[in-house]
């Protein structure tokens, strides 16, 4: 024990003094925590699309008609979109693509036309009168038998009146038009929420009322947020990349310069050796969990707390990334082969295993593929540990990680050579 | 009679086809410098490597101090009492000196203070420099202060001055003479004749794995060096001739000069004599620069082996 802390001292101090170390194992990860954060974190507000909106339902005097107007409202009151008017005299396809400029996003138009309230007031009384009419109807049917002839006369006439009325009221309904990007991914997005809006007014005017309803229920006490989804993942990925890639790297590195060579002349086992790098990994990784969170923390008010299992799943996971670094270092014999190897291993795992995002979001033949990747229950667990609190996903992945550490520490150290053949 | 620190029999090392090692014998004892001297490929790692315990051997026997290197508690045991230079030595380049000798140190149960150690190698004023800044001289020497650190009986310098300029190679000289006055058994391996010669006590020579003589530099030059050498630069073709016609064994190079080979005193002498006569007879030869070369180890492997060692360490 006492070598393999000489060796963890060792690595860990030349490891600390290499900026290229820090920077790849310390820096990147926190830029990369900044930029998923940023990007998808859903952080600094919900996020708007702009609209073009052209209002062509104008009085005589130019002024927007209350309808169109309140439509405009509604449409603002979502507070999903960026709204900027358009003028009636302007095209607006133009008009947006100049406003927008060569880099300004996707152009979004909703064109309300001329005649939109008189169509909708037309088509609302046409609507309701018509709901008056059969509804009388219906009364006059289930009430027949007990009117008199005078009394039948009477409500006939009435409907009838009703029913020339209905049908004189011009049958128009109004139509919008809604210009979108075929190449805008959000084109879809913004279009439901259009019609959305659209059905609303309707139900509005007509008097009718949504009968089925959604009420939404957080299955977690807390509620998160995508960044705080991204903090765990993004530590185990770069827990994983230190592992394999690193250790790879350097021990490869170590073995050309006859660095392992010359340590294996002294009473140093090679056991010995590969804890004193693990316990190196460790710390390593602890410090980079340290930063992640305070990053997260100070930046984005990350709700990730590690606990005892945590660090434990960091300690039984740099086991694990190490004993592959040892296993692919066994392996090969130069320095860039082993880097492109464990390049080839880890950039893959690292969006193939559910550490960025959800597993769910991916296609099958992906998730498949994730099940067999170390990573994905490494970072299942510790997710599970830092921001679920969700006991069965901490023991069940660390079960794994323990399976897979062991595993993998005992192929490495049968790979690694400590005599010369 | 010094007490036997390495006893090498009849020890053959082969990878696959290739027998590296062929059936050497050696021995080494208490207090003296040893070198293994040879062309690349020779088996001169090999064999260190081997006594190193860090490689197998076919067939044969090595032991050290007496233990045996092929047994897992005699290894133990050996690793303790040696320390090891090896080939191309490097360290962690982001450590000080005395953080990488200090690493090595702490391997072993029992180790010597770090700082007397650098000081023992002239290196304080480089204690807290990083290895990465260091020449290749210091290197070496840091390298020997690791092999040191561990107070070994014996010391293995695998190529210790391979690839260094010539006040390196001095320097890791002065070293390797200090480790001898403190008493500790050296095991060197060299390609460089010069090398050997200077340092070591006994020299064995080795190529294509067999070693083909062991003894005293000394020793060895008397047996196989040959006859001394008188030269008389740009002498010419002339008094070469005349010098071959009088005494055979005479030679010109390519600048001109002529080298004659004399059994001993009283015919270098004669020579001489028959150089300055033709001196004063024509007034030609009275400028050259004369001189008088006596055999080396390098006339030693040139005899015994058939061809010279290239700095590069190839045999040619």
């Amino acid at each position: 024990m006492r070598r393999s802390l000489t060796i963890f001292t060792a690595v860990t101090k030349n490891w600390m003094r290499s900026r290229s170390g820090v920077f790849f194992s310390i820096l990147f990860p926190i830029m990369l925590l900044l930029v998923f954060g940023v990007i998808f974190g859903g952080v600094g507000g919900p996020s708007t699309y702009s609209l073009f909106v052209q209002n062509l339902d104008r009085r005589p005097n130019g002024t927007p008609t209350e309808l169109s107007n309140a439509f405009v409202e509604a449409l603002n009151s979502t507070k999903t979109f960026s709204v900027t008017n358009v003028a009636v005299d302007a095209d607006p396809r133009t008009y947006a693509r100049d406003t927008l400029g060569p880099l300004g996003g996707s152009i979004r138009i909703l064109i309300i036309p001329q005649g939109f309230q008189d169509d909708l007031l037309n088509g609302t009384l046409k609507v309701r009168v018509g709901i008056s009419q059969g509804t009388l109807l219906t009364i006059y049917e289930l009430s027949r038998p007990y009117l008199n002839e005078t009394q039948r006369a009477a409500v006939e006439q009435g409907l009838t009146q009703m029913s020339q009325y209905n049908a004189s009221i011009p049958d128009r309904s109004t139509s919008l038009t809604l210009v979108l990007d075929a190449s805008d991914q959000s084109s879809g997005i913004v279009k439901s929420i259009v019609v959305s809006i659209a059905n609303a007014f309707n139900y509005q005017l007509i008097g009718a009322r949504a009968v089925v309803n959604f009420r939404e229920e957080s299955i977690t006490v807390r509620q998160f947020r995508a960044v705080d989804f991204y903090v765990p993942g993004i530590i185990s990925a770069f827990i994983m990349t230190n592992g394999i890639i690193a250790v790879t790297t350097n021990t490869t590195e170590f073995k050309r310069r006859g660095i392992i060579k010359r340590l294996s002349i002294t009473p140093l086992g090679k056991i010995e050796w590969i804890l004193g790098n693990v316990f190196s990994q460790t710390i390593l990784n602890l410090m980079l969990t340290g930063i992640m969170i305070a990053v997260g923390w100070l930046v984005f008010n990350v709700q990730a707390i590690p606990d005892a299992f945590s660090f434990l799943l960091i300690f039984l996971g740099s086991a694990m990334f190490s004993g592959i670094g040892m296993l692919l270092s066994g392996l090969v014999r130069d320095v860039e082969a082993a880097s492109a190897i464990g390049n080839a291993i880890a950039f893959p795992m690292m969006f193939l295993s559910g550490a960025y995002f959800p597993l769910e979001f991916m296609p099958d033949f992906v998730q498949s593929i994730a099940k067999v990747l170390p990573l994905t229950y490494f970072s299942e667990g510790l997710r599970s540990a830092m921001i679920y609190k969700y006991s069965e996903g901490i023991f069940t992945n660390m079960a794994i990680v323990s399976v897979l550490a062991m595993a993998f520490i005992v192929l490495g150290s049968l790979v690694t050579r400590w005599k010369e053949k | 009679m010094a007490e036997m620190v390495v006893d090498v029999d009849s020890l053959v090392k082969e990878y696959g086809s290739l027998r590296a090692v062929d059936g050497i014998s050696f021995e080494l004892h208490e207090g003296e410098v040893f070198a293994l001297l040879g062309p690349n490929g020779a088996g001169k790692t090999t064999t260190v490597e081997i006594l190193e315990c860090i490689r197998p051997l076919t067939s044969g026997s090595a032991k050290v101090f007496g233990y045996d290197v092929t047994k897992g508690e005699d290894v133990r045991e050996i690793k303790k009492r040696i320390g090891v230079l090896p080939q191309d030595f490097s360290a962690l380049d982001k450590l000080s000196v005395k953080e990488n000798i200090d690493l090595i140190g702490r391997m072993y149960e029992k180790k010597l203070d770090t700082l007397e150690v650098i000081k023992l190698l002239d290196l304080e004023e480089k204690t807290k420099e990083r290895f990465e800044n260091l020449s290749g001289g210091l290197k070496q020497r840091v390298g020997v202060a690791a092999a040191l650190v561990n107070n070994p009986q014996l010391v293995f310098l695998d190529e210790p001055t391979t690839g260094l300029d010539p006040r390196a190679r001095r320097e890791v000289w002065q070293v390797i003479e200090n480790l001898k006055k403190l008493g500790k058994t050296v095991f060197l391996t060299s390609h460089y004749m010069e090398e050997a010669q200077v340092l070591a006590d006994r020299i064995a020579i080795i190529n294509r794995g067999k070693i083909a003589v062991v003894g005293s530099p000394q020793d060895l030059i008397s047996r196989y060096g040959g006859l001394k050498t008188l030269v008389i630069r740009k002498g010419g073709k002339k008094l070469a001739k005349t010098l071959q016609d009088k005494y055979g064994g005479t030679s010109l190079n390519e600048d001109g000069d002529v080298f004659v080979k004399v059994d001993d005193v009283k015919e270098m002498w004669q020579a001489l004599s028959t150089v300055t006569d033709i001196s004063m007879l024509t007034d030609v030869y009275i400028d050259k620069e004369i001189e008088i070369q006596t055999p080396t180890i390098e006339d030693v492997f040139l005899k015994v082996v058939g061809g010279r060692i290239t700095e590069e360490g190839e045999l040619k």
